[in-house]
């Protein structure tokens, strides 16, 4: 595309494409393989011995607590997707619908939050969801509440709650891009034969912003699936999910094969769901 | 002859310099590479170390016996000279060969130690074959943190956890092995760290119940700090004894600390050298740097622990402290402390 005629066929241009294709493998492939073959080692007294076997595999279905710790944090996740791009929504539409500079002004202060430590917004979050946190003074204060309530803090509302708040500029960055893309003339045209806004919304803006959706919805999916510190920060007893599981294995337990095993697992999962958005979204269009 | 520099002749020499420098500095600058948690390695005392001996030292915090690990197995000890470690985990650094053994001739000031740690042959664990792999440094006892406000009468047993009263109100740290242990000393189990399989199952049980009655986990003195100050709080098992109620007090807690009858599991931190230790005698001197009198002192003043040069109040006569042990299954007790927290 960029070189023509003689000059794409050079040494410059194919060292390029060499390099191109040369990253993603070292960076990308060649780490995935290492893991994957590191799934099928096992650990005997703390060393890790390389003989292969499917036994962490076996182990996953086989051991009672898994499987229904991935159930559940799956469940988890999408509702984290469903309600990140529920509330991504209307806040990317009224963006896609400011004119001028202010929309892109805006849009970055939306992107702000990225911008701050992670661990930092988990434990504002924290703070302002406990027994003595905001929230509860505010409903203490307006009559709600006679009583502190933990509904809101150490439990898996929480977890849903705070990863919901962290993950919200992720869903809506991708809904705006493709609400920016339609077209002003087929709004306009849809206007001039007669359809109401809602009807146009319902009819042409909803569907092409379809592809926006699923992207949105898809990656704080992931990006929750495989979260373990908002759990262990604001779980209390009860937040107990995969991506925990995945980094215990990593820590005393010096279980590295297992935990491999279990990312391998949990990609598999990951790639599943990926497709199944893909499928949805064609169906729709 | 006078020499006609050219603009070739300077090019080269410019482009020299730096590696003519860097080999007459590496006879020079040494390097020490230091693995700590925080308070063991503060900056007065690198600085004037460092003044010392004209060495340049690094240091790494970390902060949990984990990362330690990970770290110094994961470089197969190569990343770092020396670092602190506990007698617990300690054994598994010796197994997996990542240490060297310590020369006492290089350590004058080990000599001076609290009667308590003179004889390191009474002091469980650092000694191997004959070999002193680590020296001890800083301890301090794993006991129970209550609100004197909400907590009457003041507790004397770990028991006191389980106590449906303080359901939601209670804090734990979130570590199987210490969990496991504890509670084999409330059932009455002498040996805590080498239990059977039906003794696991029947603490595993037993924790399930405590879980239940928590809030929530902590893994850093300040996490707990923070999360006593945003919530109704009662009781904390303190994973980091005098540290967290230092901090607890100086942010106005009405707290007390307590050391449980059943006995108290105590740490004993030390420093070890690595197996891929750079400069021998430098570390060592590191190691005796830091077991002055006014080291020690500064470093249970800073820090609250109890050091091993100089009496501090971590510990009363009276108090049953049971030194931590390699547990019989890391991994094992790990698995089971997953399977603990994954019950409704």
């Amino acid at each position: 595309m960029i070189f023509v005629g003689s000059a794409r066929t050079g040494l410059w241009p194919r060292a390029l494409a060499a390099f191109a294709y040369a990253l993603p493998v070292i960076v990308i492939a060649l780490p995935l393989f290492s893991f994957l073959s590191y799934s099928f080692f096992r650990v005997d007294n703390g060393e890790i011995v390389r003989d292969l076997g499917l036994f962490n595999y076996r182990r996953f279905f086989t051991d009672a607590i898994f499987i229904p710790v991935l159930l559940q944090t799956c469940i988890l996740c999408l509702a984290v997707a469903g309600l990140a791009t529920l509330i991504g929504y209307p806040v990317a539409f009224q963006l896609a619908n400011l004119k001028g500079r202010r929309r892109y002004f805006l849009l970055l202060l939306v992107l702000v939050p990225l911008l701050m430590s992670y661990i930092i917004k988990i434990y504002a979050i924290r703070s302002i969801l406990g027994g003595n946190g905001f929230l509860n003074r505010f409903l203490l204060w307006a009559g709600f509440i006679t009583q502190p309530s933990s509904l809101f803090v150490f439990n898996l509302n929480a977890v849903l709650l705070t990863l919901t708040i962290l993950l919200i500029p992720f869903a809506i960055l991708p809904i705006f891009l493709s609400l920016e893309r339609i077209p002003k003339s087929l709004i306009e045209a849809s206007n001039d034969l007669g359809a109401t806004n809602l009807q146009t919304f319902r009819w042409i803006v909803l569907p092409l912003s379809l592809p926006g959706i699923v992207t949105a919805s898809t990656f704080v999916f992931v990006l929750a699936i495989g979260d373990f510190l908002t759990p262990q920060m604001v779980g209390g007893q009860s937040g107990f999910t995969f991506g925990r599981i995945i980094y215990s294995q990593f820590g005393t337990a010096f279980n590295w094969p297992f935990g491999s095993a279990l990312a391998a697992i949990l990609t598999f999962v990951i790639v599943i769901v990926i497709g199944l958005g893909n499928r949805l979204e064609r169906r729709w269009l | 002859m006078t020499m006609n520099i050219n603009r070739r002749t300077a090019l080269g020499l410019a482009l020299a310099a730096p590696a003519i420098l860097r080999s007459s500095r590496a006879f020079a600058a040494k390097e020490l590479r230091i693995m700590a948690w925080q308070g063991y390695a503060d900056d007065d005392w690198v600085k004037e170390f460092q003044e010392q001996t004209g060495s340049t030292a690094k240091v790494v915090f970390i902060g949990t016996d984990d990362e330690i690990w990970a770290k110094i197995k994961g470089s197969e000890g190569k990343d770092f000279d020396v670092f602190a470690v506990n007698t617990a985990q300690l054994q598994r650094y010796i197994d997996g060969k990542l240490t060297t053994p310590h020369d006492l001739a290089k350590l004058p000031n080990q000599k001076d130690v609290l009667p308590r740690f003179r004889d390191l042959s009474k002091v469980k664990g650092v000694i191997r074959d004959g070999k002193v792999h680590a020296i001890p440094f800083c301890f301090d006892s794993i006991g129970l943190i209550y609100d004197k406000d909400k907590v009457n009468p003041a507790p004397d047993s770990f028991e006191i956890l389980w106590d449906p009263k303080y359901q939601g109100k209670i804090l734990a740290y979130d570590n199987g092995e210490h969990n496991f242990s504890f509670t084999a000393l409330t059932l009455g189990i002498e040996d805590p760290f080498h239990l059977t399989d039906e003794q696991l199952t029947k603490i595993k049980d037993k924790l399930i119940k405590l879980k239940q009655n928590i809030l929530s986990f902590y893994t850093t003195p300040d996490e707990a700090l923070q999360l006593y100050k945003n919530n109704d709080v009662a009781l904390i098992w303190a994973n980091y004894g005098q540290q967290q109620v230092k901090a607890m007090k100086d942010a106005g807690a009405n707290i007390e600390y307590v050391n449980p009858k059943e006995g108290a599991l105590a740490w004993l931190d030390t420093w070890a050298m690595t197996s891929g230790v750079q400069d021998f005698d430098l570390a060592e001197a590191w190691v005796n740097f830091l077991l002055q009198k006014k080291i020690g002192q500064q470093l249970s003043e800073r820090t609250g622990f109890g050091n091993t040069v100089v009496e501090t109040g971590s510990a009363s006569a009276n108090d049953k402290l049971v030194w931590l042990d390699f547990v019989e299954d890391p991994t094992k007790r790990s698995d089971l402390w997953n399977e603990i927290k994954a019950q409704p």
